[in-house]
């Protein structure tokens, strides 16, 4: 900008006053002042990408830490690709406005006004005059901006689509090629991909007559600059220079106003970025501290559920359930699915809070304790296990990371996991894909319930935990669990009878409610659901029981707890 | 067979074969990119023209010479009227351009989206699935740049380039080339740029997928996430990521720092040049105020095309680093092989024949060494093992996820690999065994192997597989939609739903991958009862765990370290005492 008054002074004082001294002066201070400028903006870059880089990353990590304290009934409403874009592509969409628009925003801006400036200091008249195009300029930019605003927003919403679309095809692959579907998805992905075409060629549109219009009032306001500049130079009231000067200061209107609205763009992408992570910001976690919660202490492990009402939606799956578990007891659920056995489990992880009535360990209430110290304290098998990408060891050691390789080589052998380990060249230190690709359900059950048994937990859910093993693996298993169980409280879930007989107590959950309750012995003696169950799974668990149940309605039960879990260690294959 | 194992993770192609991808890629869209290049060329004629009427006004009518003011207003109108018409051609370039960008991605999107669909399982065993997704998403994106932006954008300015130095050099050679002996460098430091830039943008796209990756696992595996509690633990893994992008971004941002405020303090020089030896040419009289006008405006524009160059190529950089890798899986990634012969396969039931099958995953040891099995077509067979000893990967070589590394798979007599891909598995319907929902109504998900199936044959699938049981119960009934924008279904119903959908199918081979472990015992009994009706005519191989299950079956086959141990009824293989014994045995003893 100064730069500009030197060349007006170099027309002005130097060529019209045959000054050549002068005018070389007025070239030195010129570079002089470029020079510096190319300084500061050397430095204005790396300043500016330091701070745009450390907002995104900040940004990044409050979303990621944010995600991690919402409830599962976020995540089972929103599809994970639509999660992971506001992570990925929302938050690289602020990015590149952050590192590489904020330099343009600054320097252009500056520019801007400087000129702006200038030219009122060259002349206000023509100032004036180069400001008749402003009042178009803005209505053509407001235009622009609540055009594009929507433009971009359908663009954002068509691309999460697509993404989500190419997600679920990927990890369904199998199913699709399985059964020949690939042409009924690649419609289903054209017409996505059409769609984000199309509203990405309007957005486009939008942009293509923006800038043009910006650069035809940008050459209305030079003709009428020098419509009016000749005039008066007619007259005399206007020096060669400054004209000049103007229509080269009119220059920097413009050329940063063209800059400034390509920005733009990149503004209201971001914008529309920022309005959906601001989305998941906003979303409260269903669970979380009371300002009054305090640190768990060490659990015993009494576990009571009082009177215990829960839905998902409008209807209750839990009716007013009353459980008692005295610490170090172990409690089976069983029954037909969508019994409410996996809420009633995943109640006492706290994943959802009762409706009505309280669960209360140790007799605090879960409402009352911080989150993450009762959680730690908290073991859970999972039918399905998930297991993350790292060695097999990195994935025992999930729940507690600084256990030595000792620790965690002992647990493997005492689940079985170092069997499944020498079937790879590196053993326990084999890399596992994300998901577990490469194992068997079986074998990544196995790592998920040593993963339980490192962390030592004081209350142990196992939802289902024994159903993909095979009868050996799951010998080892049983064996394990009952080292694992010893001392802790336990809620298992189970479908095997072999399994649910360990058991203190056993709960039929029928429709959301406790139909019979008792001891594992109690409850074969007499008629009732659990009868029924234990009928069904003549072949399933225990062959030999419901045999015999079928054949004699009073046959008194054999083998009680003591002797089954016997039995079982003994026929331990190898 | 001519290789043992696809190949699934080629090399990134280098720079002159991705060069050619894109070209062919952009000349798709000729038409389009004909009339942006087209307006281009206008454009800059146009761009030229404008300030030539000025400088003319200026000597003429402004600042003239001779003192004889001509009239200013005809000038004028005729920049005007260019500056009309410059409007619409810039318009037309920008929209055209932009359109062949959104076009390409598109393009782009749907050849890789394509090739997905083709690609064997073991791409996806290779592949994380969020690094397959960003590579047809995120990873596109400087790819429509560079295409919708960058390309007719140099172009252009390389247009501009030559015109400017042609209009400098016929108004005054001497001031142009003093001018001009700046821009040498602007190229020198464009290209020294390029080089340092394309290693770290690249490294930053890997960064990013990287991220991608640790988000996507991080919100599948919640559910364990939270229950440990180890919030913290996922947050810091997350944490080094994202700084490690972070990182990367100023890595690229200090060698953009360091060049391109350079490449703008270049063209100062040429407008230092032009004041000091033009306003001395000016006070001399060899040159008039037009002309000083004209140059200097001139030097003006001729910043942003410079600009351009560096930005186009550094974003030509990022593009042609994506490019690379998506050209890389476009052309190097081997299908399974469609046979060069095909045969079809023999009308009603099939028989399924298994012939000193050898199988590996990739370099691994061997997973299954020598299995012989005869399956004769209508027989139900149990395959039986424990955790680990290959079912799966023998359930998984007949729909042809997977070809064997050494030995045949025949299916009604002929190889596998000789027939159709389409036909094999239109005649082998599967369940795998984590089941696979989309997230569409039920109904769609039913009869996703088969649109067209009556609807009372679905609805006896769906007997049979105990999901009419539930799907009463659900909000909307068959039409409820599925999956985590509807309805979650617990693992057992998923299982049941896959089970449904193969046998609506029709497949005359049903591979069914231990398809009952997570439905409860008395479905699993319900199951047990139907499925055998169900499944009448076909031939049947079913993986379990479970004895219920096996009784199923004719004949159960033991699996045990990659070849079978044990074959014959359940009740021979329980008398006999062995493996299958073992496997199932206890739960009889265990009672006893």
């Amino acid at each position: 900008m100064a730069a500009l008054l030197i060349v007006k002074d170099a027309i002005d004082h130097g060529m019209r006053a045959h000054d050549k001294t002068r005018l070389g002066v007025d070239v030195l201070v010129y570079l002089a002042i470029n020079g510096l400028a190319w300084i500061m903006q050397t430095s204005l870059v790396r300043g500016l990408a330091g701070v745009g880089q450390d907002v995104v990353l900040g940004l990044r990590q409050d979303l990621f830490d944010h995600l991690t304290t919402l409830s599962l009934r976020y995540f089972s409403q929103q599809k994970a690709g639509w999660i992971i874009s506001r992570l990925t592509s929302d938050v690289d969409a602020l990015s590149d406005v952050l590192s590489q628009g904020l330099t343009t925003l600054v320097v252009n801006t500056l520019t801007l006004l400087a000129a702006i400036v200038g030219l009122f200091v060259l002349d206000w008249r023509l100032g004036l005059v180069a400001l008749v195009i402003l009042p178009p300029t803005l209505v053509l930019t407001r235009w622009f901006q609540v055009k594009s605003h929507a433009a971009f927003l359908r663009v954002r919403e068509t691309i999460s689509a697509l993404t989500a679309q190419i997600a679920e095809s990927v990890s369904g692959m199998a199913v699709i090629q399985a059964f020949n579907r690939e042409r009924a998805f690649l419609s289903e992905f054209d017409k996505a991909n059409d769609a984000n075409r199309v509203t990405n060629t309007y957005a486009q549109y939008l942009n293509s007559i923006f800038f043009p219009a910006v650069e035809l009032l940008g050459v209305v306001a030079m003709v009428a600059v020098l419509w009016v500049g000749g005039r008066m130079l007619g007259h005399g009231s206007l020096t060669i220079g400054t004209l000049v000067s103007s229509v080269f200061l009119l220059n920097l209107v413009f050329q940063p106003l063209q800059e400034l609205s390509d920005l733009y763009g990149q503004v209201q992408s971001a914008g529309a970025a920022m309005e959906k992570i601001t989305t998941v910001l906003d979303t409260e976690a269903e669970i979380h501290d009371e300002p009054s919660a305090i640190r768990a202490p060490r659990i015993e492990g009494d576990l009571v559920l009082d009177r215990v009402t829960f839905s998902y939606g409008r209807d209750p799956v839990l009716h007013a359930i009353d459980v008692h578990v005295r610490a170090g007891q172990c409690l089976a659920l069983v029954g037909e699915s969508g019994g409410g056995k996996s809420t009633t489990a995943k109640l006492v992880g706290r994943f959802y809070d009762p409706d009505e009535g309280a669960i209360r360990v140790d007799g605090h209430d879960l409402r009352s304790l911080e989150l993450r110290t009762y959680r730690r304290q908290l073991g859970v098998v999972l039918q399905d296990p998930f297991l993350f990408a790292g060695t097999i060891a990195d994935n025992i050691r999930f729940a507690h990371p600084d256990a030595t390789d000792a620790q965690v080589e002992d647990v493997a052998h005492a689940v079985g996991v170092d069997r499944i380990a020498r079937r790879f060249d590196t053993g326990l230190q084999h890399e596992v894909r994300e998901g577990g690709a490469g194992l068997s359900a079986g074998e990544r059950q196995l790592i998920s319930i040593a993963r339980a048994l490192l962390a030592d937990p004081r209350i142990l859910i196992l939802d289902e935990a024994t159903s993909n093993i095979d009868r050996p693996t799951e010998i080892l298993i049983e064996q394990a669990l009952d080292r694992l169980l010893r001392g802790r409280t336990s809620i298992i879930i189970a479908h095997r009878l072999a399994t649910v007989r360990r058991a203190d107590e056993i709960l039929v959950m029928e429709h959301g409610r406790i139909t019979q309750q008792g001891t594992f012995d109690d409850l074969l003696a007499v008629e009732g659901p659990f009868r029924r169950l234990a009928a069904q799974l003549k072949d399933t668990a225990l062959k030999g029981v419901g045999a015999q149940l079928q054949a004699d309605d009073e046959m008194p039960v054999t083998g009680s707890r003591e002797s089954s879990s016997a039995s079982v260690a003994s026929s331990e294959p190898e | 067979m001519s290789r043992r194992f696809l190949s699934v993770d080629p090399p990134d192609l280098s720079l002159w074969p991705t060069a050619k991808g894109l070209a062919r890629l952009w000349r798709e869209q000729w038409k389009i990119v004909t009339v942006g290049l087209v307006c281009a060329f206008v454009m800059t004629g146009l761009s030229l023209a404008i300030p030539l009427v000025i400088q003319r006004a200026i000597d003429h009518a402004i600042a003239p010479k001779s003192g004889h003011r001509a009239a200013l207003w005809p000038y004028l109108a005729v920049v005007v009227v260019l500056a009309i018409v410059r409007f619409f051609v810039n318009f037309t370039r920008r929209y055209a351009t932009a359109r062949t960008g959104v076009r390409v991605e598109a393009r782009m999107r749907e050849l890789l989206y394509q090739a997905y669909l083709r690609y064997p399982r073991a791409f996806y065993d290779r592949h994380a699935t969020g690094q397959v997704v960003s590579r047809a998403t995120n990873d596109l994106y400087p790819i429509r740049y560079f295409i919708g932006w960058g390309m007719t954008q140099g172009i252009q300015s390389v247009m501009m380039i030559v015109g400017i130095a042609i209009v400098l050099f016929l108004v005054d050679v001497k001031l142009a080339a003093l001018a001009l002996v700046a821009m040498p460098f602007v190229a020198v430091l464009t290209f020294m740029f390029g080089r340092k830039v394309m290693p770290v943008s690249r490294e930053v796209q890997q960064l990013k997928a990287d991220v991608t990756e640790a988000a996507d696992e991080a919100v599948v595996g919640i559910e364990m996430v939270q229950a440990f509690g180890r919030e913290d633990d996922v947050q810091a893994r997350f944490g080094v990521k994202a700084q490690a992008v972070r990182d990367g971004v100023l890595r690229q941002a200090r060698i953009e720092a360091a060049f391109l405020p350079g490449l703008l303090f270049l063209p100062t020089l040429s407008i230092a040049a032009v004041v000091y030896f033009g306003g001395r040419d000016v006070i001399n009289g060899a040159l008039t105020y037009g002309q000083f006008f004209l140059f200097y405006q001139l030097l003006l524009q001729l910043v942003w095309p410079l600009e351009a160059l560096g930005w186009i190529l550094s974003l030509g950089q990022r593009a042609t680093a994506s490019a690379s890798r998506s050209f890389a899986w476009l052309q190097g990634i081997e299908t399974i092989p469609e046979p060069s012969q095909p045969t079809s396969l023999p009308a009603g039931p099939l028989g399924v024949r298994f012939e000193d099958v050898h199988f590996s995953y990739g370099s691994g040891s061997e997973v299954l060494s020598g299995i012989q099995l005869e399956v004769a077509p209508g027989e139900v067979i149990a395959v039986c093992g424990p955790t680990g000893a290959g079912k799966t990967s023998l359930l998984n070589l007949l729909p042809r996820f997977y070809d064997p590394t050494d030995g045949r798979v025949l299916v009604g007599g002929v190889d596998a690999r000789d027939l159709p891909i389409e036909d094999l598995r239109n005649a082998v319907a599967i369940v795998t065994q984590k089941p696979i929902l989309f997230s569409i109504p039920l109904r769609d998900n039913l009869t996703a192997a088969r649109p067209d199936a009556p609807w009372d044959e679905v609805v006896a699938a769906c007997e049979a597989a105990g999901v009419a049981h539930f799907a009463s119960e659900l909000p909307d009934g068959y039409d409820t939609l599925i999956g985590e924008r509807g309805v979650n279904l617990s693992g057992g119903q998923r299982q049941r739903v896959a089970l449904a959908r193969a046998l609506v199918a029709g497949a005359r081979v049903v591979v069914l991958d231990d398809p009952m472990s997570a439905v409860d015992t008395q479905t699993e009994r319900h199951l047990v009862e139907n499925l055998r009706p169900a499944l009448a005519g076909r031939t049947v191989l079913i993986a379990t765990q479970r004895l219920s299950t096996v009784e199923v079956a004719d004949r159960a086959v033991v699996v045990d370290d990659g070849v079978i141990v044990e074959s014959g009824t359940p009740d021979e293989l329980l008398a006999r005492g062995g493996l299958f014994a073992q496997l199932f045995g206890e739960e009889v003893s265990a009672a006893a």
